[in-house]
């Protein structure tokens, strides 16, 4: 299906300030994750793959590395005739802080595509999602507004969750901004949002005349006017605001379930491509539960860790429970554990490095240890 | 209106390679998998853009869908340009009739209009079944030195395995003064390396002259580089020094990938380009055992590995035990299974306990061992065993109780 009428809208920036370490030269969309992957992949493989066609990106600040990554958008096939995938710079070279006024800011394009809705996203879920069953939900149902949630315990980097209340035809009766969760179940909003681009816009402009401009109190608003209704995401879904939240998504990819759910052959997971050869394991070599991308060489042990494309692990190297990110080098004998260790590091021979379960220790990028 | 290309490169796709088996039932030659990621036409293909060749003609003909399709715009090589790029010949349709490509010259002449689009000076002859790394312009600066009609790229060879290849005899200048097609007492050890570059004016001249011979078997190693030797032009050899096998049969290619795994060999994979599938990083559990092997995206190991070579999305089962062996794309390897020294083909899949190969007692002794292969899409049942040398043929299904 290559004909929907929704253009998807992707906030680069979301949470950025939630992942310091990560974000310092790059957006949350560009981080990298599980191996291979950044996290804006998964969100517009979702695009592509529900047949989406037209996706502009908000990059707000450091997004040179976001378009390194996602280029003119061939890799999503979003590069044709027929689809295009747009990064949308500040315009007028100003920025905000609020959702409300970066919409605004991008009226003209999101007014000039040739789509009736728009689905806007965060750039911090990872999932496997077909929104194709958000659009046919909403129609159904008549509704002005479908918020897509997940239910579960809040993550930790959440200041202010929203929450929602669902009635049993998905319509919402409620819904509460920074609620005392504790380690209660519950839905939360993640920013995930289904429209026509005529009520946005008009909303967004009415909420600006009032100087409104807390998005969340909008929506919270919103069901006193309009049909707003919720579409829960029963699947596998992290979504990343904090450096613990990013340790434990990548470690949740060593259960087989996990892994089945979010590569699901039939809805793959696209990312630019990089041409390096399959992953080479030496004599001495020693790899438990672990998940290891192309163009590495190991000769060490390893365990419990990702391992991203062309990394180098030494000879009696021992790294556990470390997330290594591409083409780092890993000397001989080093002894690592709890570590997650950026791009183009080099960690030389003989050094050790130990985090915490809850405390994982971060190498900067092109570090030398 | 094509720009013009100094070169236009033409690559040998079209034979059978029956010598691989069941590995070509469904395939061409340049189309079977190597290295864990890629196919032998990679090699080819990425030495040319890496040596700034932007025309590449591939000339097909035996089961080209699968190469068709791989090749697709050339664009995982950078050959999708707009005046330029790859093309996959086939055998077509004039009006004065149609023809089969009957000999390696013959399907270059049958597409000399291709190859004038670009009004080239020279044209580069490759093959779709070595593998290697080469610069073909430092073998183009050579051949313009010499000012030659031909330069035939050469390798040294042990004299003691001479008498397989084709052995160029030359001046000390590198003119060759004869061919010795696998000589039964080799004068030198220059064996042609299938690679070969020639002036375009006289290709096409002895192109035309040798499709009106009646007798000629339209071949450039029987026909046509004779000819041009006869006639007195200039012909040189040029020495390569590097790592280059031909994976005509079963034994090299399985050499072949195993030299990947030796740190004694040359050949690195860096900048070799191919089309990559959508898979995530591999996973290796707990219970896993892993030495000296070459693994790609999406493969998922459970049992115990050595010395060998997984392509994307294969699955090694717990406590099934792979060694010296090549497991293609989308094979799965099931709980217990043993496979050594075998080549398992696409999507083929060996069932619990079954014991595919056999490991030689003497690896040096070359009679009494040989290398099993399994074709694609087939399923060997539980508790099977396939003995050594065997050659199971693809979509069959082979179980313990009918054998």
């Amino acid at each position: 299906m290559r004909s929907n009428n929704v253009l998807g809208f992707i906030f680069a920036s979301t949470l950025d300030e939630k992942i310091p370490e990560l974000s310092a030269s790059r957006t949350m969309a560009s981080v990298p994750i599980g191996g291979k992957y950044r996290l804006i992949d998964f969100v517009l493989s979702n695009m592509s793959n529900s047949g989406i066609n037209n996706v502009g990106i908000v990059a707000k600040s450091n997004f040179l590395s976001l378009m390194d990554h996602v280029g003119s958008g061939g890799a999503y096939d979003l590069s044709k005739r027929r689809s295009n995938l747009t990064i949308l710079p500040p315009y007028g070279g100003k920025t905000f802080s609020s959702y409300v006024e970066t919409i605004y800011n991008m009226h003209g394009y999101i007014e000039n595509s040739r789509e009736e809705y728009i689905l806007i996203s965060p750039s911090n879920v990872v999932t496997n999602f077909d929104y194709s069953n958000v659009f046919d939900f909403h129609s159904k149902n008549n509704a002005d507004i479908t918020l897509i949630y997940k239910h579960g315990v809040v993550p930790g980097g959440y200041d202010r969750p929203l929450t929602i209340d669902v009635g049993e035809n998905g319509k919402v009766n409620q819904v509460f901004i920074k609620p005392e969760t504790g380690d209660e179940e519950v839905n939360q909003f993640y920013g995930s949002v289904l429209i026509k681009k005529d009520l946005l816009m008009q909303e967004i402009r009415n909420s600006l005349s009032l100087n409104q401009l807390d998005v969340k109190r909008i929506i919270q608003k919103s069901i006193e006017k309009f049909n707003v209704y919720a579409y829960e995401n029963t699947g596998y879904c992290a979504a990343i605001s904090s450096i613990n939240d990013y340790f434990e998504f990548n470690m949740d990819l060593m259960k087989k379930k996990v892994r089945d759910e979010l590569f699901n052959p039939k809805r793959p997971i696209y990312t630019k491509v990089r041409d390096d050869a399959p992953s080479k394991y030496g004599l001495t070599s020693s790899v438990k539960n672990s998940i290891i991308a192309q163009g590495c060489v190991i000769e060490g042990e390893v365990e419990n860790c990702v391992l991203s494309k062309g990394v180098y692990v030494g000879e009696g190297a021992k790294i556990s429970n470390c997330i290594v990110m591409q083409d780092t080098k890993i000397g001989c004998n080093t002894n690592l554990n709890y570590v997650i260790i950026d791009k183009d590091v080099t960690i030389k021979d003989g050094r050790s490095l130990m985090g915490f379960d809850s405390y994982p220790i971060y190498i900067a990028k092109k570090s030398v240890v | 209106m094509f720009p013009k290309q100094e070169v236009v490169a033409m690559l040998l796709a079209g034979g059978q390679g029956s010598r691989l088996g069941a590995l070509t039932k469904k395939l061409a030659k340049p189309a079977v998998p190597f290295g864990g990621k890629y196919r032998i036409i990679d090699f080819p293909l990425s030495n040319c853009v890496n040596s700034g060749i932007e025309a590449v003609g591939i000339l097909t003909q035996y089961q080209p869908l699968v190469l068709n399709e791989y090749i697709g715009n050339g664009q995982p090589w950078d050959l999708d340009g707009m005046h330029s790029g790859v093309n996959c010949l086939s055998p077509y349709q004039a009006v004065d009739g149609a023809d089969w490509y009957s000999g390696t010259a013959n399907a270059i002449y049958q597409n000399i209009s291709y190859i004038e689009r670009y009004d080239p000076e020279y044209v580069v002859i490759l093959s779709g079944d070595h593998i290697y790394k080469m610069d073909y312009n430092k073998m183009l600066e050579f051949h313009k030195e010499k000012g030659a009609a031909c330069t035939i790229a050469v390798i040294d060879v042990p004299l003691e395995e001479a008498s397989r290849f084709g052995i160029l005899n030359t001046h000390k200048d590198g003119k060759i003064y004869e061919f010795d097609e696998k000589p039964e007492h080799p004068k030198s050890t220059n064996a042609s390396m299938g690679i070969y570059i020639f002036s375009w004016k006289e290709l096409k001249k002895y192109l035309v002259e040798d499709e009106e011979k009646e007798d000629s078997s339209h071949d450039f190693g029987k026909d046509v580089l004779p000819a041009m030797l006869d006639a007195g032009e200039k012909m040189f050899a040029y020495p390569f020094e590097g790592y280059w096998k031909d994976v005509g049969t079963i034994d090299s290619l399985w050499e072949a990938n195993m030299d990947l795994l030796d740190p004694n060999v040359t050949l690195d994979l860096k900048d070799i380009y191919s089309r990559n599938p959508m898979m995530p990083p591999h996973y290796v559990s707990s219970d896993a055992s892993i030495q000296n092997s070459l693994i790609a995206d999406g493969c998922n190991v459970y049992g115990n590995l050595e010395f060998s070579i997984l392509f994307a999305g294969v699955t090694i089962g717990k406590n099934a035990t792979v060694n010296s062996s090549i497991i293609m794309p989308g094979a799965v390897i099931e709980e217990g299974a043993v496979v050594q020294y075998a080549i398992v083909a696409e999507n083929t899949v060996v069932g619990k306990n079954a014991v595919v190969g056999e490991k030689p007692e003497d690896v040096a002794d070359r009679d009494k061992w040989g290398i099993t292969v399994i074709g694609a899409n087939t399923t060997i049942g539980e508790n099977t065993v396939i003995k050594a040398k065997e050659m199971i043929e693809g979509n069959t299904e082979v179980n313990a109780n009918e054998k």
